[in-house]
């Protein structure tokens, strides 16, 4: 780690310019974190602390009303399992899928191969939001319709194109010597994938999964479109809608739904952050 | 687990491995399709399938009634296209995704980059705080986003306008305030991004070059200009095209935040005004048309992106 | 031209669009949905799609009481409801159009979108049903209009809406302002409540709450659309509605309602604004009477009919109005109609008029209820005076779900488009959507 070193000596260079750099960084945290802070923060208040005109950055008295009202609601639990259900599968479906496309297109040439990572590239681009039209239509005709297959089928296309470019840079990564080392000592092509490739590339899974697990946790526009009436098949964003009503929006339940929604995609982050750093360098090389 | 050592891994790994080189490349035979065969299988069915659905409705007409089985379908060339050109509202909503876009993606690299720059200039617990809290943004789900920023500059309980002395100010009924508060947002959850990566590439940088530079007197921002834009380039590059391409399509902040669209759908961008045309007024086909319009842009997008690419001889 | 797949095929292959598609795939536009009941079976699950109104707790004590009675009475039979937001219930409502296998089996809709929803071919027609229901007989006309399309009952009337207006007792009397007469006092008191209490607003409007314009539109002999042999013609951009429309619109401003609010205010806002103490009056419906009653203007407030032009005169109504309908797609039609009677019939009507405020659509149910309740008096009175309704064309839904005359309120009110060119691009919509729907 010399360059670090090195970094940090030219870092000690300017002094008080560190000083000032440093209570920029953390102004910015506090900016950056104040959202966050004032959605939970909310989410604890009293109800008439919430919709008060004079709003203060504290509470004496948190209260686990607007929570109750959230875990009360109807099928609640239901709809948290329900949206782990759905981004659980999308991770794991493209994860795999994914790591198979990466290694074919890293590891081996064959015709239409640029061909194949220019639609990679152009499938990205793709507005998910422009297809919910033909994707209602073809899920309908499907049968999907109103079933968490809706959801998870369309999410695990769209996640798919940037998990493969992203974990090319992984599979490259790993050096042919090992594949060929491997080959030498008599071991097949499938070991070689899920014994030794697999488990080297799989930093580079957890980091793409993040990016997989977000698209799909965050969805309600699908949500709102496929699941027409079974609402034993909602998602998460549901339930935090039915707090916007028509006569006042009930704040403090939106606050600590939003909450709830959350906590789980920070966990995961927290969970996987070195990795999800990592990964996010190495896909860039 | 400290961002640091991470960002120290996340270049060690990429970096200490050179990338195999043209002759390691084998011919496969059928094993690379084989391994592709469930990605194609699924991207066929669920996205080039329904994108190829999109263009075909966007040459039908096809309303309620057509789907409903009332009426029949019916052919009608480029019908679509020609009522949705010759419809003023529709340059301006494009005009506006535009520049709104354009003004995200701007304001998103120059807060990311600049915030990577300081973190590679200050101790390890600023440092902490500040990945900290953008792990935090990063992780917000849009939709919850949207809600808070909301909640923050709601005119009778949010504490910005209490703060900034604004009375009950109404940040979505003026178009462009309504339009800043979404770019608030959006440069919010998607700066994480830029400024992480921008940041673990400047550690990338050997401490020499930097340390010369300083040496020589040069400052932050001569630095930045002459010595690491040039070395991060081919970050900068991906981190623009993805910035590009998430903002251009920037849905559910718009959705929710400006309710829709805005008063008499001021705040329309190109994705929410297909959605709206879809099936808030039951217009599938003009709503298809849009989007083939929003694709085409965005291919445009891409092929001068390859172009980039191309030019400076990488590889793909 | 009819589309064949050829032609489709032939067209499409010619396009750069299609050079993205992988080889293979068959050229077809989505199957249309066959909306027909496959079966009707006795038992299993009924899916119901209520309204949610402003303070939806009481309607649904009544209707849980009347879901109970019908279970009781259909072993087997399993009832859920769900309550959807009004302002989305276009696409909902499309969407299990689209789907037949998951849309619900019977749902409450506003009386503008019948014409719609029949041509959409979502609504099952009962007019068999209808005519052998016994208290179907006392239904009165203008409800049973509503529920009628070319002649086939397409569902049973659930209330009757109409809009009157609520006004603060001692506001005025505080002020020593008369309750207005015209349209110029009512505008003119209005805007005096203001000034004197600007945290007030002296007439809570709405830029989305068309059915709260509307009557000023009707007064001064305006149209939305005007009908020549079946065939609609917009009239919103006529003298005597942009005069309408000019006096609803100088409602907004800091001189009454500040255009940075009420804008964006839609109906329910404007009454849980009159509810919540902030406007001195506000346009509300019948059904609106329990959210008032349960707000903190309860006991300081009286309602009135909408005062017209000419002095005592009254501005025609909205004829508005809920329905429950089957969806044509139900697989329990014999089921859903019971639970439609169940929940439109005359014992569950009083039951929401006590919780709610909805007026029945029963003739002798509703002289019923006033007897008891003095309060439907000016609500019945706006009745009688000649309630006016939107065009019955089958684009009127459409035209309602993009927005069309919130935009054109919007437009005016936030000084983006005078009253003359925001009416003229209103009209040239609303014809766009005339010509195509017929």
């Amino acid at each position: 780690m010399s360059s670090v070193r090195v970094l940090v000596g030219f870092v000690r260079v300017r002094r008080p310019g560190r000083l000032a750099a440093e209570a920029g960084a953390l102004v910015a945290a506090v900016v950056v974190a104040f959202p966050l802070y004032w959605m939970v923060l909310s989410a604890f208040k009293p109800a008439g602390e919430v919709q008060s005109a004079h709003p203060r950055p504290w509470t004496l008295s948190p209260s686990l009303d607007s929570f109750r009202r959230v875990f009360t609601q109807q099928d609640f639990g239901r709809y948290f399992l329900n949206s782990l259900v759905v981004a659980g599968s999308v991770v794991l479906l493209s994860a795999l899928i994914a790591f198979l496309a990466a290694t074919a297109v890293t590891r081996f040439r064959f015709r239409f191969r640029t061909t194949l990572l220019i639609m990679f590239l152009v499938a990205q681009m793709v507005p998910v939001e422009a297809l919910t039209i033909p994707l209602f239509f073809l899920m309908r005709d499907l049968g999907q319709l109103n079933t968490l297959g809706s959801l998870i089928l369309p999410h695990l296309a769209f996640s798919l194109p940037f998990a493969i470019w992203m974990l090319r840079g992984f599979v490259k990564g790993v050096p042919v010597a090992l594949e060929e080392a491997a080959a030498l000592d008599g071991a097949s092509r499938t070991r070689f994938l899920w014994q030794i490739l697999f488990p080297l590339v799989f930093p580079g899974l957890v980091a793409t999964s993040v990016f997989s697990f977000i698209a799909a946790w965050n969805d309600f526009l699908f949500a709102k479109s496929f699941i027409i009436s079974d609402t034993s098949q909602s998602t998460l964003p549901m339930a935090l809608l039915v707090f916007f009503k028509p006569d006042e929006n009930d704040w403090g339940g939106i606050m600590a739904a939003s909450t709830v929604m959350t906590l789980p995609v920070l966990v995961f982050f927290v969970l996987v952050q070195r990795r999800l750093v990592s990964g996010v360098g190495g896909a860039v090389k | 687990m400290s961002p640091a050592t991470a960002t120290r891994d996340a270049v060690r790994v990429p970096v200490a491995k050179p990338a195999p080189g043209r002759r390691s490349h084998r011919q496969g035979g059928w094993t690379p399709w084989l391994y592709l065969a469930p990605a194609l299988a699924v991207l066929g069915a669920l996205l080039v399938y329904p994108i190829y659905q999109l263009g075909l409705i966007s040459f039908l007409e096809y309303t309620q009634a057509q789907v409903s089985g009332g009426e029949p379908t019916s052919f009608q060339g480029l019908g679509n296209y020609s009522a949705l050109f010759s419809d003023s509202q529709f340059w301006s909503v494009l005009l506006a995704t535009v520049v709104f876009a354009a003004a995200c993606v701007l304001s998103t690299l120059a807060v990311g980059c600049a915030l990577a720059v300081l973190l590679t200039r200050v101790r390890a617990l600023p440092r902490l705080a500040l990945m900290l809290a953008a792990l935090g943004a990063w992780a917000t789900p849009a939709i919850t986003g949207s809600t808070v920023w909301m909640f923050l500059f709601d005119p009778d309980f949010g504490p910005v306008n209490r703060v900034l002395g604004l009375g009950d100010h109404s940040w979505t009924y003026g178009r462009y305030s309504a339009f800043l508060l979404v770019l608030l947002e959006v440069v919010w959850c998607s700066f994480p991004f830029v400024m992480v990566t921008v940041y673990a590439g400047i550690r990338a940088i050997p401490g020499e070059v930097l340390e010369a530079a300083a040496l020589d007197g040069a400052s932050q921002w001569r630095i930045w200009r002459s010595v690491m834009v040039p070395m991060l380039r081919p970050i900068l590059t991906v981190v623009t095209i993805q910035s590009v391409i998430w903002d251009f399509k920037v849905f559910t902040q718009i959705y929710v935040m400006t309710n829709g669209g805005g008063i008499a759908g001021q705040n329309l961008v190109l994705n929410v005004y297909a959605y709206q045309k879809a099936f808030a007024s039951s217009q599938y086909s003009l709503g298809s048309a849009i989007g083939v319009v929003m694709l085409l842009i965005l291919l445009a997008a891409t092929l001068v992106y390859l172009r980039v690419l191309r030019g400076r001889g990488e590889e793909l | 031209m009819k589309l064949t797949a050829r032609t489709a095929r032939a067209a499409l292959t010619a396009l750069p669009l299609a050079a993205l598609a992988l080889a293979g795939l068959a050229a077809c536009a989505p199957q249309t949905s066959d909306n027909s009941a496959k079966s009707d079976d006795r038992s299993g699950t009924l899916r119901v799609w209520l309204f949610q109104e402003v303070s939806n707790g009481p309607k649904q004590q009544v209707v849980d009481k009347a879901v109970a009675a019908f279970e009781k009475a259909h072993k087997g039979a399993d009832v859920q409801v769900e309550y959807i937001p009004v302002d989305t219930r276009a696409q909902k409502i499309k969407a299990a159009f689209n789907d037949p296998a998951s849309a619900p089996d019977l749902i409450e809709y506003g009386n503008t979108d019948t014409a719609g929803y029949v041509k959409d071919g979502g609504l099952a027609d009962v007019s068999a049903e209808f005519a052998a229901w016994p208290e179907a007989k006392d239904t009165d006309p203008t409800a049973k209009q509503s529920v009628t399309v070319g002649g086939k009952v397409y569902g049973a009337p659930l209330f009757v809406g109409v809009r009157a207006l609520y006004y603060r007792t001692d506001v005025l009397k505080g002020l020593g302002l008369a309750v207005p007469r015209t349209q110029d006092e009512l505008i003119a008191t209005a805007k005096k409540v203001h000034r004197a209490k600007p945290d007030l607003y002296g007439l809570a409007v709405g830029g989305a709450y068309t059915y709260g314009a509307l009557p000023f539109l009707w007064a001064n002999g305006g149209e939305l659309a005007t009908e020549n042999g079946g065939k609609y013609t917009s009239a919103i951009d006529s003298e005597a509605s942009r005069k309408g429309v000019a006096a609803y619109t100088s409602l907004f401003g800091d001189t009454n309602c500040p255009a940075a609010k009420c804008a964006q205010m839609g109906g329910n806002a404007t009454v849980t604004a009159f509810a919540n103490g902030k406007a001195a009056m506000a346009i509300g419906g019948d059904f609106n009477h329990a959210a008032v009653e349960a707000g903190t203007v309860k006991g300081k407030y009286a309602v009135v009919p909408l005062p017209g032009i000419a002095p005592g005169s009254v501005a025609p109504a909205f004829a508005g109005g809920n329905n429950i309908g089957v969806l044509k797609s139900s697989s329990h039609r014999t089921l859903a109609v019971g639970l439609m009677e169940q929940l439109a019939g005359k014992a569950t009507q009083r039951e929401l008029f006590d919780a709610m405020g909805f007026l029945p659509t029963y003739t002798d149910v509703r002289a019923e209820v006033a007897r008891k309740q003095p309060f439907v008096e000016p609500f019945v009175r706006s009745l009688a005076a000649g309630a006016k309704s939107v065009p019955v064309s089958p684009g009127w839904g459409q035209i309602d779900s993009s927005l069309v005359l919130p935009t054109m309120f919007q437009e005016i009110v936030s000084g983006k488009k005078d009253v003359a060119k925001a009416s003229a691009d209103a009209a040239k919509k609303m014809n766009d959507v005339f010509g195509a729907a017929g």
